[in-house]
């Protein structure tokens, strides 16, 4: 029982990585690798921050305003120096890597005794994991808020047509280099955002931690679009953060059941992996359906 | 929408059953008490050290499953497990929990404050914020410290190498162990004025590279405790083969991979020192009377054939040393 509440609060605050690949995979409709260095990248500024005796807070504005600057760097590999994305941001995560041993010094450091976001009077009254429950609930509900806010703006609207339609977005006269940028600012910002929640609810930063964090927003996004289908752009925000507390779920069914833990990276890409092929199983048997309304129509038709 | 609705509304329900259940739940009892051990990753070291405490709570008489029951839980290297480990042995209420390395150390911290904890393998307890005070620890940690004895082993290469003018050190930067005890290294080495060339490596496939670079410009290697170079030790000791320069690692299993010599920790001591530990706890001794404890000399580890290879004179005394406290390969 504590152990899915703790899954649930831990879904909310991966639910932010989600939301951030939401931005470049879906909306943009192109693979963002930069995610993989900006999240170790948000922990690394946080945590150290935070080291320093600066204020949590400021510390994980700070870790976005850094993520930002980071995304800006693959946009402008991408846009100005015409290297494909992929590669752009696989260079630029590259390169976090050095830059996040550089921040902190060395490669872990650890926050215990220190404040964090998690250190407040309130938070530690909660009931046992219910601290990352209310404050995942909150940052994810401020940053879903104004995120609707801004797709609905002029703005906003020009960055999703730029991911619909390229060409139609540049002859509406819509600057596409620069929603692009645009849109790798941000999402990268959310995404260290996400890192330096993450690495202050685990007590530490490891300049490793950012392994493997694609598949888990890539999962948060796709299983939130298997289970629940056709959605509005706003309600599929919240959706990714159904898909992330989902992914968790998952995990924890796999480590009760007993599985070896061994084979958690394989049994989470099975999952991801049947998630991904299901519209295509789906889309044949409409195919089917759609063939025998075929053979018939011809007959209404006499 | 109905579906993610419905999805919610369940989550909400559930959180807030969840809630007010939380404050009736009361403490299971059970008899027998409950260690939790945590392990970061499989690996020949840290499996010695794990069966290292198992018999340092055996001689302490506390047999797993007789009258105590060992919940033992490995995260397999991905970090985002410890947590959920940890919140399992915190919900189990588990009476002492060991932590091997160090994010298993601050994880079972983090999670737990007032059972005790007993750190195994960490290197820099300090440095990693989990005690303050080595000799009397304030809060519910303390623990076996696995830093190599790297005076001694600088002794040692000193000894061997008396025309050394630069010592090359390498080790992978994102390895804490290795950072600290690079960190502490080089300060021994400032302290006897050695002159000491830094090489660090980011992953294994940097190392063949970085250490061609290195074994031009230095006369002796040294190697702290590092994960990733000791699995990739043939790599090294290639390259310092062909260059003649001696290769002086922290541990003794690389120095079977080809190094020279070493005193180094033993690792199933190690574990047995944890083990033994933890029983003294079990059996009520206060955290604050029980100081973090380090191993201060380690056993002598000879590689003759290696030795000569290099022409690396060895002293007999140093043989017998290693004959009879530790190993020596012939």
């Amino acid at each position: 029982m504590n152990l899915i509440t703790s899954a649930i609060g831990q879904g909310l605050l991966w639910g932010l990585l989600g939301i951030g690949l939401f931005l470049t995979f879906r909306i943009l409709d192109f693979p963002d690798m930069t995610v993989e260095g900006t999240f170790p990248l948000g922990a690394a500024v946080s945590v150290t921050a935070v080291t320093h005796g600066m204020n949590p807070f400021l510390a994980t504005l700070l870790a976005f305003l850094i993520g930002m600057v980071a995304g800006l760097i693959t946009g402008l590999l991408y846009t100005k120096g015409r290297i494909p994305i992929l590669l752009a941001g696989i260079l630029v995560m590259t390169a976090c890597y050095s830059v996040n041993l550089r921040i902190m010094g060395t490669s872990n450091i650890s926050l215990l005794g220190k404040q964090s976001l998690f250190t407040n009077h309130f938070l530690e009254s909660l009931p046992q994991y219910f601290d990352s429950v209310f404050l995942g609930f909150i940052i994810i509900a401020i940053v879903i808020a104004l995120l609707a806010l801004f797709l609905q703006t002029d703005l906003g609207q020009a960055f999703i047509a730029t991911g619909d339609n390229e060409k139609m977005a540049k002859s509406l006269g819509i600057s596409t280099d620069l929603m692009k940028n645009m849109g790798l600012m941000i999402s990268n910002g959310l995404i260290a955002i996400a890192g330096a929640l993450i690495a202050q609810s685990n007590g530490y930063s490891d300049v490793n931690m950012g392994i493997g964090i694609i598949v888990i927003g890539l999962a948060s996004i796709i299983i939130g679009e298997v289970v629940f289908g056709e959605l509005t752009m706003n309600q599929r925000l919240i959706a990714v953060v159904c898909g992330s507390i989902i992914y968790r779920f998952v995990l924890l069914l796999v480590l009760k059941a007993g599985f070896g833990t061994n084979d958690l990276n394989l049994i989470s890409s099975i999952v991801l992996a049947l998630c991904l092929m299901l519209p295509t199983f789906r889309s044949r048997f409409h195919f089917k359906r759609t063939l025998e309304h075929g053979l018939k129509t011809p007959e209404r038709k006499d | 929408m109905k579906r993610m609705l419905g999805f919610i509304a369940a989550m909400f329900i559930f959180l807030g059953f969840a809630f007010f259940h939380e404050s009736t739940n009361g403490p299971v009892t059970s008899k027998k008490p409950t260690v939790g051990l945590l392990q970061l990753m499989n690996q020949p070291a840290l499996a010695q050290i794990q069966s290292g405490i198992y018999t340092g709570l055996k001689d302490e008489g506390f047999h797993n499953g007789k009258n105590i029951n060992i919940d033992y839980q490995n995260a397999q290297g991905n970090q985002s497990n410890l947590k959920t480990m940890s919140e399992k042995f915190a919900n189990e209420n588990a009476d002492l929990a060991i932590g091997i390395t160090t994010p298993s150390a601050i994880s079972l911290a983090d999670v737990m404050n007032k059972t005790p904890l007993v750190m195994g393998a960490v290197t820099d307890p300090q440095g990693a914020g989990l005690v303050k005070n080595l000799k009397k620890p304030e809060k519910n940690i303390t623990g076996v410290s696995d830093q190599a004895p790297l005076g001694e082993q600088l002794d040692l290469i000193q000894r061997l190498m008396p025309n050394m003018k630069t010592l090359g050190i390498i080790y992978t930067s994102s390895d804490n162990s290795a950072v600290t005890q690079y960190k502490k290294f080089k300060q021994l080495c400032e302290e006897r004025h050695i002159k000491l060339k830094v090489y660090s490596i980011s992953n294994s496939n940097d190392l063949n590279q970085v250490s061609q670079t290195m074994m031009s410009s230095v006369d002796a290697v040294y190697v702290p405790t590092d994960n990733t170079i000791a699995g990739a030790m043939s790599t090294l000791i290639k390259n310092s083969d062909a260059a003649k320069v001696p290769v002086f690692p922290a541990v003794d299993s690389m120095v079977k991979d080809g190094g020279v010599a070493t005193y180094s920790v033993n690792q199933y001591k190690l574990g047995v020192m944890t083990g033994k530990m933890a029983g003294k706890l079990l059996k009520g001794q206060k955290i604050s009377k029980t100081p973090v404890e380090f191993i201060r000399y380690g056993d002598l580890t000879i590689n003759l054939p290696q030795a000569k290879k290099m022409g690396v004179h060895i002293p007999d005394s140093l043989i017998q040393q290693a004959q009879s406290k530790g190993e020596l390969i012939k």
